[in-house]
Formats: structure tokens, C-alpha cells, sequence
């Protein structure tokens, strides 16, 4: 599958928006999906539906099959050592807060320190703040530098004797800079620090290798990936889903109950609790298809060209700022024209059919350090070209016109 | 749908060069408002007299063009008129982003329900109809609470 006219695979770009070509600039937001996954939604409710693990007949033990097939697919995909690492949720946000509940219930005491980093999204954010409320832990943040950029310096700074987890994005969804994860991870080890990597924008747009990073908890967030949405992935090292204890009760996670005691079932059931989102997890096998057939090399290579492009092209428009320089810099162009809001932005490129976020894009720690209610995001996926950053950049410039700047 | 009816000069020059952007001195009313979404907000500053009439109405805060020049235009318009009127007047304009094509409050003079139909044009962008409503909300609510609380003590 060639990555340059990839666009033929996304039905969305056959509409019009108000009489203009779509240019999708917002796949940090939400990526748009192939046919193939659309289809296979469709094919799963028309022709095989049933629910999974519960019954024995055709349909049932088909369903079944067709799930832990994707948990596979996943497994392979992320370099996991084992299927039963991988645990379906309904987002990256449910991922984060499946960790924080149950590790926070097992090993946090008051006055343990989370460590996470001012890029820090909402939802990796959040789910801490309710364990510094309900278990008096403290959160401390790692600091940006000029660029945007997290070091590993600026991580190693922050950790005391009391911290117990380190929470980090593993790329920015506003500055765009990629984390050195992987060292970050082989330092925390050594210390006897966990790590949760938020890999929403990360899962996207780089290689992933679990067993190479070596962190012990991963969030994806499959409909930023060219898949449905209500469904996310947490990888998680083994040791840890056989020692945390389950974060929802209910029917299929258990293993025996009885009026005064129940035990759990076995992996990754434990964390798999009520009927889940069944055509979504099917459906999503086809989106680590479309990525396998395309490359995710290829994937790189490509949205490092435009992003190249796209920073060349907006540091050359005079009034345009963009947020962060990060020197590992993934897919994100986050901006500013002054004497523009945001808001005013996104609804003047909407004209011409150049969708972008406004906004603190949930990263409001982030803008008040930057001293900025808020940004505008141009967000790129595998289907953007460099056309679509010359109309971002035309259209920027209609923006200045009526603004008169 | 064009562009232009919602970014209109007047919109502009007032998103630019906002009126009573300031602090009153020695408001007995006032109010925030804020769109967490955006990250637009206001605050309000009353000054009403002994009568209920605006002797001062300011604001501060940020936000896009519409929401800044919404609160440049209702502050201008608001000053000198007694508290009845001001409610009437925000329900008419409420009344008129929301659903009737114009205006129709007999406290308002024709050039300003000119000035204030330069912002009809959000009716058509609806992910933006608050932008516009915010200070008005805001002007409501300051005009309410504080009345709850310092109506017998202050200006009775
Ligand atoms: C960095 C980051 N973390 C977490 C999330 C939350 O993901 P979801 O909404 O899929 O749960 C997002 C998506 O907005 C994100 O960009």
C-alpha cells in the first residue's frame, strides 16, 4: 500500500466541507478511518454477531476467536512478550485510570510522590489528583525546557525516595516533542520506580517496541490510530496484572462465586469485566493491518517530511508562532497568530474546509506555563500531504487578511 | 454562509480596541463567567446607583473576538439605563442570538440594535453562540447574586 495516495483508502475525503476538499488537520483529536474498518464494523454486525467467552455455540466460539485475534494482532504489533499483556478498555483515559485505581490502591501510602511532567494531558493528570485526594499522595511535575522539550534531566531532578511512579506522555500532543521513554524507563528502573507511558500520541506515529522501552504500563488509544472509538489498550508487564488487584467487578472477570467469597479469573479476563466493546476490538485488528500494509517506517518517514515542511513553511509567515521546537518532534504543529484568538482561528479556517483544534487541547498546566489561554493545533496523519500544509498556510494567511494584520 | 457576516468591522475593531476594559472603582456588583471549553472569560463590574441605574459598567478577561467585542458593545450599551431595562435588554438579545430574527426591545434606540445585530452573525456557527452570550450570562448573574446579598445593606 503506497503512503502517496493513501487519502483513496479514507472515505471522509469524498465529501465536501462547505464546498471546499476537506484537509483533516485534527488526528491528534481523533484519526479518520479507513474503508476497511468501517467495513469490517459493518461485515460483524451483519454477519457474525454474538457475544464473546459466554456461550459454546458457532457464532459465540467465532466471536471469541476473532477478539483474542486482535489481542495478537496488538501484542505483535507493540512487541509485548505475552498476549495477556494486552487489556482492552474503553480509551487510553479508562487505561490510565484502570493503573491509577488499582496501583494507587496496592501500593500508594500518604505521602508518596507520582511524578509526571507539565506536557501532561488532562486524563494523565486527573486520575492522580483523586489519589492525592483520597490517599494524601503528592504529585510533582517535571519541567519544560525553552524548546518545549522534556529531558531526561529534567525527570531525574524531580524524583525523591518517595516516588513510587513516573507518568509520561510519550509524545506531546501540544509541543510535539518525543520523550526519551526509554531512558527514562532504565533510570526509573534502577531506582525501583515504576512507569506509565500515555502513548495516545506515540502509537500513532512511532515504532512501538514495549519489550525495548521496557516501561511497566502503556495507554493507547485506538481511535487516534485509524480504528473505532470507545476502545483503548493497556499493556502492562504480567508481574503486574497477576499482583494489582481487579479494577471493575462483574460477570467474566470472575472464577468462582460463592455468598462469602469470590475469586478472579485469570488473564487477562481479570481486567476484562462486563460485555465489551466487541466490534470495535474486531474491527480494530483491521487498523493494525492498514498500518502494517503501509509501514510504520514508511509512516515516519513520511510525517517527519510534513512536519519538516510544515515548520518550515509557518516560521516563514511573519505573525505566526509555533509552540515548542523540540528536536525529536512528532506529528503536532501547535501555534499562535497574534492579534488572532484561537478560536477565531479554527472557525476562519473552517471556511475552507481546514479542520484544526483551539483550545488548551486538555493540557491547561501546560498554557498557563506558557502564558497562554490557548493554542492553535494542526495535527497530521498518514493520509495529510504537503498540499494540505500550503492550504493551512494560505488559509492562515486569509485569516491575517480579515483580521486586517 | 460567509465569513464575513460574522467577522464584521465593527466585531473587529471592537475584538481589538475593547470598550470599558477596566476595573470600576467601587462596583457594588459583580460576576465571572467562564467557558471551560474555550477558555474564554469574563468578569463583570456593576456600579448601580441609589435608583438601579448603571452609573458604571466595566470588564476584564480574554477570549476570542465575539466574546470580546460582545462585552466591548453591551458594556457601552448597558451604561445609563435602569436595572429593569438592562434586564429586558439582555433577554431581547438572548432572545434574538438564540432564535427571533430581531429585535425588539423598546429600551434600545435604533443605532444600537443596529450595532447589536453585527453579532447575529453566530447564529449560523453555533460552536460559537456562547462566545457571544458569555458577558451577557455574566451581566445577569452579577446583577442577581449580588442583589441577594448586599441589596438591604448597600442600597437601602
Ligand atoms: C496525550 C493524550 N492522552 C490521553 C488522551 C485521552 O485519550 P482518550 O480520549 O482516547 O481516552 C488523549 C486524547 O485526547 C491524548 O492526546
Amino acid at each position: 500500500m503506497s503512503i502517496s495516495n493513501i487519502k483513496k483508502e479514507f472515505p471522509i475525503f469524498n465529501n465536501k466541507i462547505h464546498n471546499n476538499d476537506l484537509v483533516y488537520l485534527d488526528s491528534a483529536n481523533s484519526s479518520q478511518k479507513p474503508q476497511s474498518v468501517i467495513d469490517r464494523v459493518n461485515e460483524f454486525y451483519t454477519n457474525e454477531f454474538s457475544n464473546t467467552g459466554r456461550s459454546v455455540h458457532y457464532l459465540a466460539v467465532a466471536a471469541t476467536n476473532l477478539y483474542e485475534n486482535t489481542r495478537s494482532s496488538i501484542q505483535k504489533y507493540i512487541n509485548a512478550k505475552d498476549k495477556n499483556e494486552i487489556v482492552f478498555t474503553k480509551g487510553a483515559t479508562e487505561a490510565i485510570n484502570l493503573v491509577a485505581n488499582t496501583f494507587g490502591q496496592k501500593y500508594l501510602e500518604q505521602g508518596d510522590e507520582i511524578l509526571i511532567t507539565e506536557l501532561e494531558h488532562h486524563s494523565n493528570y486527573v486520575p492522580w489528583h483523586f489519589l492525592r485526594q483520597s490517599k494524601g499522595i503528592k504529585i510533582e511535575f517535571a519541567e519544560i525546557n525553552d524548546d518545549g522539550e522534556i529531558t531526561l534531566e529534567s525527570i531525574e531532578k524531580k524524583i525523591t525516595s518517595k516516588t513510587k511512579l513516573i507518568a509520561i506522555t510519550h509524545l506531546s500532543n501540544v509541543t510535539g516533542a518525543v520523550l526519551p521513554v526509554k531512558e527514562i524507563t532504565e533510570l526509573a528502573h534502577s531506582k525501583g520506580i515504576a512507569v506509565l507511558v500515555d502513548g495516545c500520541q506515540g502509537a500513532p506515529h512511532l515504532k512501538l517496541d514495549m519489550q525495548d522501552i521496557d516501561c511497566d504500563f502503556y495507554a493507547i488509544s485506538c481511535h487516534k490510530m485509524y480504528g473505532p472509538t470507545g476502545l483503548g489498550v493497556l499493556y502492562a508487564k504480567k508481574k503486574w496484572l497477576e499482583q494489582l488487584p481487579p479494577y471493575q467487578g462483574g460477570g467474566g472477570m470472575i472464577n468462582d462465586v460463592k455468598k462469602d467469597s469470590i475469586t478472579y479469573g485469570d488473564l487477562p479476563n481479570k481486567y476484562e469485566a462486563g460485555t465489551m466493546a466487541t466490534a470495535q476490538v474486531i474491527a480494530f485488528d483491521q487498523s493494525i493491518k492498514f498500518l502494517e500494509k503501509i509501514g510504520i517506517e514508511n509512516i515516519v518517514k513520511h510525517e517527519q517530511e510534513l512536519i519538516e515542511y510544515g515548520q518550515e513553511i509557518l516560521r516563514k509567515n511573519n505573525s505566526v508562532k509555533l509552540i515548542g521546537s523540540p528536536k525529536n518532534k512528532g506529528a503536532v504543529l501547535s501555534f499562535t497568530i497574534k492579534g488572532v484568538h484561537p478560536h477565531d482561528i479554527a472557525t476562519i479556517l473552517d471556511e475552507d474546509g481546514v479542520a484544526i483544534r483551539a483550545g488548551h487541547h486538555c493540557c491547561q498546566i501546560l498554557h498557563d506555563k506558557l502564558g497562554i489561554p490557548a493554542s492553535a493545533r494542526a495535527s497530521l496523519g498518514v493520509y495529510n500531504t504537503k498540499e494540505d500544509l500550503d492550504q493551512l498556510n494560505s488559509s492562515i494567511n486569509n485569516c491575517k487578511k480579515i483580521f486586517n494584520l | 454562509m460567509n465569513i464575513k457576516e460574522l467577522y464584521q468591522e465593527i466585531i473587529l475593531e471592537h475584538g481589538k480596541n475593547p470598550r470599558n476594559l477596566r476595573k470600576t472603582d467601587n462596583f457594588n456588583k459583580d460576576a465571572k463567567g467562564n467557558n471551560p471549553l474555550c477558555g474564554d472569560n469574563v468578569h463583570i463590574y456593576l456600579k448601580l446607583d441609589e435608583k438601579k441605574k448603571v452609573e458604571d459598567i466595566s470588564f476584564e478577561g480574554s477570549g476570542c473576538a465575539i466574546s470580546m467585542a460582545s462585552a466591548s458593545i453591551m458594556t457601552d450599551l448597558i451604561k445609563g439605563k435602569e436595572e429593569p431595562e438592562v434586564k429586558e435588554i439582555v433577554n431581547d438579545f438572548l432572545g434574538m442570538i438564540k432564535e427571533n430574527p430581531e429585535l425588539k426591545s423598546k429600551n434600545l434606540k435604533e443605532d444600537e440594535k443596529t450595532k447589536l445585530m453585527c453579532l447575529s452573525g453566530v447564529k449560523q456557527y453555533p460552536m460559537r453562540v456562547k462566545c457571544a452570550t458569555l458577558s451577557w450570562h455574566t451581566l445577569i448573574s452579577a446583577i442577581d447574586n449580588t442583589q441577594e446579598e448586599i441589596n438591604t445593606e448597600q442600597l437601602g
